[in-house]
């Protein structure tokens, strides 16, 4: 099918100025153990939202178990020395309060929001999960039987299984390679284990207290160092990984599902963390290819073809290295359409500039969309804690939609060639291999996995 | 309506049209989703890609969505940016322009959409497209809202231009502003871009009713992925904004509010029959006719679905006893309070600021004609008394006003660490 021509509206009103974005004041502290403190007010409704981090996750563990601080953060919120389970979620409901503790590649965190009015005792709660948890045993076989639950359902989700292949691919025996357990590692996992994480990661000294919300700054302060100051404990030894080497060549891996009615196809290489100088070159870059609805891929291959109703791609960033990718779950006869509109719009940004006014849009969605971080207690929150945990500079925020603005087309096309990297990039497939092999296969030698993960040819 | 807040320079806009999937022409099912997809493929003005391209190039995002009763359509973006969504909300309002070749596009896209979302996923579609068929006798609630693609592909050009005259009349809508916008402002603009717009007819409504229901009712549905055997318990809610629905939201929280609710307790930590139990009330301000409040129950291969629902009996028994005691009723009902601010500040959006502000205000428009109802709504949930959550549990949570639908795997499963099971 032809694209069509653009067609142009008529009489759309211009755009007003821009309204200027005052970010909150951000209250910095660190406690006498170590703990630091980011507290920003934000008085929209009665009520604060904060997160607990430690800067330490799966990753940290791997070595020990996948998976490992994710259990043991899901086993924090079940007891403490004083209160058992059912306690801990009464009080929870009596103050109004949602809480969730869980854990990334990078971090373990206890997030929470509650009242104003009942902050004090929600605090109260989230110190006794930091420093009392007592792992009760039967609460942990409950868990763990919960898990391993989940782990089999995981590898029904064609979602799940292109992603976790894509970082096997990309990460190889790095700690990142590896986004979740297998059900022998979670039946091996012992409460000793999870008890031994906790010590050594959950410290003030790992730790990143940080409140949006309803409250006096100066107050909450006072109150904090109240309910946290007497925790002691050490910053845990960093365990260095190798780095990944970057895989080289176009190669194509099937996860066959027999019977899928639609198959998932990712894609992805090697990138940069946030830290990175070339950050928001290549987030604007993204959002010109696939990041935004506007995008050029989400207009080839849903607004123009129709091939799938979820085309997008990202930058994901972990904090010691970052990887882009693309995906799109698509009917089961388009697969090498796909895949060549994938690779013609990545391409297409490696050869030709991108024109001024096309630029120009996507340079007002990505400094709007940033600001609405600060519309909401949580946004803002989610925000504060990206540049914090990724130790981005103090000002990040104020200056980002400057950054952004000054970008010229040579440096969009000098950053998609550098790293939308389309001869090298990594293809995953998952669907029926009756249907999809011939076509994958178009685009590198393939390799074909079960959805259990092992190979089978 | 105007809702003016200065936190941030970002205007939410939302427009509402009273028209969901239940009143979708039979024959044509999931045409009222569809018809949301068609509203973002040109207008006179404004061709094909030009409303996202003109929202997102103005620092702003964009979606709609189809529920039951209404579909709405909405922008969050830069203040400096609010004549221009207006302008483009205006423009699809008065003059809908689409050809055959965006219809066969956007079909496409619904249909990969269905596949994603339902039938290439575990448990997809379940319990909300598995229960309606069961729980129902009125066509209206008791069809596929996705639609059968037989109708999807069935739906013409002129299906599309005849909803769109019928239902997206001025006078069946409701128009949005809040955040960064004075009030004069705000209803000058309004005036400004759709005063001219022409009223239409009233929409005819076919009438949802469901004959009384006096039997249990049950079904059953094939899970192709999951291994976990799952079931849906569903009782039909009492009539919205009565005292009987306040307390029902009540006992809902007592059931299905999280962890801390009885459904999670007894059948996940407590008994141990089941890996989730959970769900409730969906959307509560959000429909204007027969629904359900759903339990959701994903259990143990090696506990049957009849010892399942034996579990599950006796914690609705249980209530229906002993009522709730004085201690749970409060945290039940500070719970909710600080449940309904989170809903006004962010909602189901998310990552749209206000959206639940917008949602409150445009449902208490279309369907009570009381927008002010977002200020006093709360009054009538924090009144319910024990008695009246014990009263409501004997008369709704009934076997002959329940449906039950059995999401059956179809691989065998293995019972995962069946040595330590108790």
């Amino acid at each position: 099918m032809a694209a069509r021509v653009v067609e142009i509206a008529n009489g759309v009103p211009g755009l007003a100025a821009e309204g200027a974005v005052t970010w909150p004041k951000r209250t910095k502290a660190r406690l006498s153990n170590g703990l630091e403190v980011i507290l920003a007010e934000a008085h929209s409704i009665p009520k604060f939202h904060g997160e607990l981090f430690f800067r330490s996750g799966n990753a940290a563990a791997n070595h020990r178990a996948p998976g490992l601080a994710e259990m043991t953060a899901t086993v924090v919120r079940t007891g403490t020395k004083k209160r058992a389970s059912r306690q801990i979620e009464e009080d929870l409901r009596r103050i109004g309060a949602d809480l969730s503790s869980g854990a990334g590649a990078d971090t373990s965190a206890i997030s929470f929001a509650g009242l104003s009015e009942f902050a004090e005792a929600l605090l109260a709660l989230v110190n006794e999960l930091a420093r009392e948890a007592a792992f009760p045993e039967a609460e942990f076989e409950r868990e763990r039987r919960q898990k391993l639950e989940e782990v089999k359902l995981e590898r029904t989700q064609p979602e799940f299984l292109a992603s976790e292949r894509l970082r096997k691919v990309l990460f190889g025996a790095h700690p990142y390679g590896e986004v979740s357990p297998s059900e022998a590692q979670v039946a091996a996992y012992e409460r000793e284990d999870l008890q031994a994480i906790y010590r050594e990661f959950y410290t003030p000294e790992n730790g990143l207290l940080l409140l949006v919300g309803d409250f006096d700054a100066q107050g909450m302060l006072k109150t904090i160092e109240k309910v946290f100051g007497a925790w002691t404990g050490k910053k845990p030894k960093p365990n260095a990984a190798e780095a990944p080497a970057n895989p080289h060549g176009r190669r194509v891996y099937l996860v066959h599902v027999p019977g899928a009615v639609q198959t998932q196809i990712v894609a992805g290489c090697h990138a940069i963390t946030r830290k990175h100088p070339d950050w928001v070159k290549l987030g604007l870059t993204n959002s010109l290819y696939g990041g935004a609805f506007n995008s050029r891929l989400v207009m080839n291959i849903r607004e123009d073809k129709g091939y799938t109703y979820s085309p997008r791609s990202g930058v994901h960033a972990l904090r010691q290295h970052g990887y882009f990718s693309v995906s799109a779950a698509v009917r089961n006869d388009v697969v090498a359409a796909s895949l060549t509109e994938m690779f013609y719009e990545m391409d297409k940004l490696r050869s030709v500039p991108v024109p001024v006014p096309e630029l120009a849009d996507a340079q007002n969605y990505l400094s709007g969309v940033f600001s609405m971080g600060l519309a909401t207690q949580d946004g803002l929150l989610s925000q504060l804690s990206t540049v914090a945990l990724n130790e981005l500079p103090d000002d990040y925020l104020e200056t980002y939609r400057q950054k952004v603005r000054a970008l010229k087309p040579e440096d969009l096309l000098a950053t998609a060639r550098k790293y939308l990297d389309s001869a090298n990039m990594q293809i995953v497939v998952v669907g029926d291999r009756a249907q999809t092999e011939e076509q994958a296969a178009l685009f590198g030698e393939i390799e074909v996995y079960d959805a259990q993960g092992k190979r089978v040819d | 309506m105007v809702a003016p807040d200065t936190t941030a320079p970002v205007v939410t806009v939302g427009v509402y049209y009273k028209i969901g999937f239940r009143l979708e022409p039979q024959g044509r099912s999931g045409f009222a989703h569809l018809f949301e997809h068609m509203m973002f493929q040109g207008s006179a003005n404004a061709p094909k890609m030009q409303h996202i391209k003109l929202v997102n190039s103005s620092g702003g995002m964009l979606n709609g969505s189809t529920s039951y009763d209404m579909t709405n359509y909405y922008e969050v973006v830069p203040s400096n940016a609010l004549e221009r969504v207006l302008w483009l909300e205006a423009d699809r309002m008065r003059a809908l322009k689409v050809d055959d070749e965006n219809l066969k596009n956007q079909r496409d896209v619904v249909k990969e959409e269905v596949r994603v979302n339902v039938m290439n996923q575990p448990y997809g579609g379940f319990p909300w497209l598995d229960m309606p068929p069961v729980a129902f006798r009125n066509w209206a609630n008791a069809h596929n809202f996705y639609g059968d693609f037989a109708d999807l592909d069935a739906a013409d050009l002129a299906d599309v231009q005849a909803f769109f005259k019928t239902y997206y009349v001025p006078n069946n809508a409701v128009l949005l502003m809040l955040g960064d916008v004075k009030a004069e402002e705000g209803i000058a603009l309004a005036k400004k871009y759709f005063g001219e717009i022409p009223a239409g007819a009233p929409p005819p409504f076919a009438d949802p009713s469901e004959p009384e229901q006096g039997e249990e009712r049950r079904g059953n549905v094939e899970e192709k992925f999951g291994t976990l055997p799952a079931m849906a318990i569903g009782y039909v809610m009492p009539k919205r904004r009565t005292a009987d629905w306040c307390a029902m939201a009540l006992l809902d929280q007592a059931l299905h509010g999280g962890r801390a609710g009885r459904m999670h307790r007894e059948l996940v930590i407590e008994k141990q029959i089941a890996v989730e139990a959970g769900g409730g009330i969906d959307d509560i301000f959000g429909y204007n006719g027969p629904t359900q409040m759903t339990t959701r129950v994903l259990h143990k291969p090696e506990y049957s679905s009849q010892a399942t629902l034996e579990a599950f009996d006796a914690v609705i028994r249980e209530v229906q006893e002993n009522g709730v005691s004085a201690d749970e009723l409060e945290q039940l009902k500070v719970k909710w309070r600080s449940d309904y601010y989170a809903t006004l500040e962010g909602g189901r959006g998310g990552y749209m600021p206000k959206y639940g502000l917008m949602h409150l205000l445009a449902c208490f428009t279309l369907f009570d004609n009381e927008p002010q109802l977002v200020n006093t709504i709360l009054d009538g949930f924090l009144a319910v008394t024990r008695e009246e959550i014990q009263a409501v549990a004997k008369k709704y949570l009934r076997n002959e006003k329940r449906a039950i639908v059995f999401r059956t795997p179809v691989k065998a499963a293995v019972p995962a660490g069946a040595k330590e099971a108790a």
